[in-house]
C-alpha cells in the first residue's frame, strides 16, 4: 500500500513539472562515450597501422557534428549565392567531403599547419575562421579573411596557408613549412594536402623526394575524390594507388568518409612524423557531391545514381548521427536541434555577406609589395596612379 | 561561326591533310572546357585526339618530342595562367632546339594553343594574358586572333609554320559574335599586321580583344574630337610586324598602344621603344600605353582594372592636345 502510494505520489509529481520534454532529456541517460569499430587502413611501407577501433567521447561526437553540418550547410549556402549571382568567379564546394576536413583537424593541434588546393572552405572554417568571414570573401567584401581580394580559392588563417588555384603549386609549399616546423623545433607538423588530379603534377614527387631526403614531419594527403575535374581516375593515372605514389614514402589509404577512420589515421601519421620518421602519404577515398566547381553540373562524367548511392550509404554526416544515436551517444532530437542553430548562424552569415560593402577602389593597388612609403602603381594611363599600401 | 567553331574547324582541316597531325591536352577528347576540339575524337579516333594527365610540363614537354620526330604536335593548356609549369620547355627547349643543334633539329610542327585574357569573373588564374613573357624569347611564335576569321586562317599558319607557335585565344570572345567563315582551309600570313581601318591623326595598335575596344575608341575620336584614327591589329606579337607600325607612325605623328597585361614589361614597351627609334623626329606627341595595373589580375576590381574605352580615348585625347 505505502509502496503504491510512494509510486502514485511520484507520477504525479512528474506529471506537474513542466517542461516535460526537457524532463524526458534530462532523465535520459546519455553514454559519455563508445567504442566503434573502424576500417582497417590498407598500408605501404608500414609494419602496422592506426587502431582498428577507436573511442569517441560525447563531446567530441556533437563537436564533429555539429563542424561537419556547419560545413556542409555552408557549401549549399554558397551554392545558392551562386545561383544567385551573389557570389562570382569561380566557386569550388567540398560537400560530401566534411569528414576529412573534419577529422584531419581532430587529430592534430591548432599549432599545427595545413595548406591544401583550391576545395578550401571547409578547411578554412576547421582552422578556426567563422562562416561570416568565409561567406564574405566569398561574396568579395571587406569583412572577408582576405579582405575581399582573394575570393573562394584565396582564403588563409592561422596556420593554414590557404587556398591555392594552381593544382600542384602548393605541395612544395608545404614541404618547406615542414621545413620551417623541424627547424624550429616545436614538434610540429605540415599537411599538405592535393587531389587525385593533381597526383600527376611533377612538382609533388619533387616535394616528396625533398621530404624523404631531409625527413620532413610532412604529412602529405591525397584527398581522393575519384575525379580530377572530369576526368574519373583511371583515364588519369597509370597507378590509381595513390597511397603507394610515394614509392620510398610509407602510405595508408584510409576510408575519407568515416570521421573516426580519418581522425585515426591522422593521429597515427602525426605521431609518426614527431618521432622524427620522416614524411608519411594518407589517401583519403572520399566524394563530392557537388561538380568541379559551380560551373560543372557533376552529371556528365557520373551518373545520378552514383551520387545519390553515396549519398544515401557513405553519406559523413550520416554515418556519424547513425553512430551517435545507435549508441546512446546523443538523441535525434539534440542532433535536430544543432541542426537547427547552424541554419541560424548561417543565415546570419549570408546576410552579412550580402550587405557588407566591398573594398573601396584604392585597395586594387594594396599589398602589391612591402615597401615603407607607399609606391605609386602605375596603369592604365600615365594620369591614373594608384598607390600601394602596405 | 563564332571563335570556338572557327578553332575546331581549322583543327579539322589539319588533322584531314596531315596524317601524322595530333590533338592532346587536358580535356580534349569530349571537346575541351571551350568546346574547341568537340566531333575531333570520333571523327578522327582516340589516337590522335586524346587526354593527357594534369601535367603541363609534360604536355609541352611531351609535344616537343612528338614534333622533333617530325609529326605536327598540337597542345592545349587549358588556360594561359596554367602555362608558366611549361615556360622551362617552351624557352629553353622547344625555342632554342633548331639553334643550339645547328638546324639538324627543330620541334617546328609544335603548335601550343591557349584561352587568353580576361573574361569578367575569371580572377587571378583564369585571366593573365602572358604573351609578353614569351615575347622575350627568340626562336617561337606568338599569335593572337580578334575574330573568328582571324583565328582560323592564323591558327593554320602557325600549325603549318616550320617554327614552334604558341597561339592564344581571347576566351572572352569564343562565343561573342560569329563571322562568315570558309569551310575550306586558307591562310593568313604571319608576323604581318593587319590595318583595319586607315586614319590620319592617331595610330592605336593592339591586339586580341582589345583590338575590339580601339576600334570603339577611334569611333568615338571620330564623333567627339573629328580625329581619324589608324587602328591595327598586331596580330603576331613575335616576330612582330615593325614596318606597318611605323610606316603608320610616320603617317599620322602619334601612336597609342593597348594591352590587358600590366604596364611595366608589357609587350607595348616594346612597340613604344621601338618606334621612338624608328620615327623619333616623326612624332608629335608621348607615345601613349593604356595597359592593366601593375598588380595581379584583380578579383572583384576587374572592371576597374582593364584598360576600358574611356581610360583609352582619355589618353588619346591628351595625346591629341599634347
Amino acid at each position: 500500500m505505502r509502496k503504491m502510494l510512494a509510486a502514485v505520489s511520484r507520477v504525479l509529481s512528474g506529471a506537474s513539472q513542466k517542461p516535460a520534454s526537457r524532463v524526458l532529456v534530462a532523465s535520459r541517460n546519455f553514454a559519455n562515450d563508445a567504442t566503434f569499430e573502424i576500417k582497417k587502413c590498407d598500408l605501404h611501407r608500414l609494419e602496422e597501422g592506426p587502431p582498428v577501433t577507436t573511442v569517441l567521447t560525447r563531446e567530441d561526437g556533437l563537436k564533429y557534428y555539429r563542424m561537419m553540418q556547419t560545413v556542409r550547410r555552408m557549401e549549399l549556402k554558397a551554392d545558392q549565392l551562386y545561383k544567385q549571382k551573389i557570389i562570382r568567379g569561380f566557386c569550388h564546394l567540398c560537400d560530401g567531403q566534411e569528414a576529412c576536413c573534419v577529422g584531419l583537424e581532430a587529430g592534430i593541434n591548432p599549432t599545427d599547419h595545413l595548406i591544401t588546393a583550391y576545395r578550401a572552405h571547409g578547411f578554412t572554417f576547421t582552422r578556426g575562421l567563422s562562416v561570416r568571414e568565409i561567406l564574405a570573401e566569398l561574396t568579395g567584401r571587406k569583412g572577408g579573411c582576405a579582405k575581399g581580394k582573394g575570393g573562394s580559392m584565396h582564403m588563409y588563417a592561422k596556420n593554414f596557408y590557404g587556398g591555392n588555384g594552381i593544382v600542384g603549386a602548393q605541395v612544395p609549399l608545404g614541404a618547406g613549412i615542414a621545413l620551417a616546423c623541424k627547424y624550429n623545433g616545436k614538434d610540429e607538423v605540415c599537411l599538405t594536402l592535393y587531389g587525385d588530379g593533381a597526383a600527376n603534377q611533377g612538382q609533388i614527387f619533387e616535394a616528396y623526394n625533398m621530404a624523404a631526403l631531409w625527413k620532413l614531419p610532412c604529412i602529405f594527403i591525397c584527398e581522393n575524390n575519384r575525379y580530377g575535374m572530369g576526368t574519373s581516375v583511371e583515364r588519369a593515372a597509370a597507378s590509381t594507388d595513390y597511397y603507394k605514389r610515394g614509392d620510398f614514402i610509407p602510405g595508408l589509404r584510409v576510408d575519407g568518409m568515416d570521421i573516426l577512420c580519418v581522425r585515426e589515421a591522422t593521429r597515427f601519421a602525426a605521431a609518426y612524423c614527431r618521432s622524427g620518421k620522416g614524411p608519411i602519404l594518407l589517401e583519403l577515398q572520399t566524394y563530392r557531391y557537388h561538380g568541379h566547381s559551380m560551373s560543372d553540373p557533376g552529371v556528365s562524367y557520373r551518373t545520378r545514381e552514383e551520387i545519390q548511392e553515396v549519398r544515401s550509404k557513405s553519406d559523413p554526416i550520416m554515418l556519424l548521427k547513425d553512430r551517435m544515436v545507435n549508441s546512446s551517444l546523443a538523441s535525434v532530437e539534440e542532433l535536430k536541434e544543432i541542426d537547427v542553430e547552424v541554419r541560424k548562424e548561417i543565415e546570419d552569415a549570408a546576410q552579412f555577406a550580402t550587405a557588407d560593402p566591398e573594398p573601396p577602389l584604392e585597395e586594387l593597388g594594396y599589398h602589391i609589395y612591402s615597401s615603407d612609403p607607399p609606391f605609386e602603381v602605375r596603369g592604365a594611363n600615365q594620369w591614373i596612379k594608384l598607390k600601394s599600401v602596405s | 561561326m563564332n571563335l570556338f567553331q572557327s578553332v575546331t574547324s581549322a583543327l579539322d582541316n589539319s588533322l584531314a591533310k596531315d596524317p601524322t597531325a595530333v590533338i592532346f591536352g587536358e580535356d580534349v577528347a569530349f571537346g575541351g572546357v571551350f568546346r574547341c576540339t568537340v566531333g575531333l575524337r570520333d571523327k578522327y579516333g582516340k589516337d590522335r585526339v586524346f587526354n593527357t594527365p594534369l601535367c603541363e610540363q609534360g604536355i609541352v614537354g611531351f609535344g616537343i618530342g612528338i614534333a622533333v620526330t617530325g609529326a605536327t604536335a598540337i597542345a592545349e593548356i587549358q588556360f594561359a595562367d596554367y602555362i608558366f609549369p611549361a615556360f622551362d620547355q617552351i624557352v629553353n627547349e622547344a625555342a632554342k632546339y633548331r639553334y643550339r643543334s645547328g638546324d639538324l633539329f627543330n620541334c617546328g610542327s609544335l603548335t601550343i594553343r591557349s584561352p587568353w585574357g580576361c573574361v569578367g569573373h575569371g580572377a587571378l588564374y583564369h585571366s593573365q594574358s602572358p604573351e609578353a613573357f614569351f615575347a622575350h624569347c627568340p626562336g617561337i611564335k606568338v599569335v593572337i586572333p580578334r575574330s573568328p576569321f582571324q583565328a582560323k586562317g592564323l591558327l593554320l599558319s602557325c600549325i603549318e609554320d616550320k617554327n614552334p607557335c604558341i597561339f592564344f585565344e581571347p576566351k572572352i570572345l569564343y562565343r561573342a559574335a560569329a563571322e562568315e567563315v570558309p569551310i575550306e582551309p586558307y591562310n593568313i600570313p604571319l608576323s604581318q599586321a593587319e590595318v583595319i581601318q586607315e586614319g590620319s591623326d592617331v595610330t592605336l595598335v593592339a591586339w586580341g580583344t582589345q583590338v575590339h575596344v580601339i576600334r570603339e575608341v577611334a569611333s568615338m575620336a571620330k564623333e567627339k574630337l573629328g580625329v581619324s584614327c589608324e587602328v591595327i591589329d598586331l596580330r603576331t606579337i613575335i616576330p612582330w610586324d615593325v614596318d606597318t607600325i611605323c610606316k603608320s607612325v610616320i603617317k599620322t605623328g602619334r601612336l597609342l598602344i593597348s594591352h590587358e597585361a600590366p604596364l611595366t614589361g608589357g609587350f607595348a614597351s616594346e612597340i613604344s621603344s621601338t618606334v621612338q627609334e624608328e620615327c623619333f623626329l616623326n612624332l608629335e606627341a608621348p607615345i601613349s600605353r593604356v595597359c592593366g595595373y601593375d598588380t595581379p589580375f584583380p578579383h572583384i576590381f576587374e572592371p576597374f582594372y582593364i584598360p576600358d574605352k574611356w581610360k583609352c580615348y582619355d589618353a588619346l585625347r591628351k595625346m591629341i592636345n599634347y
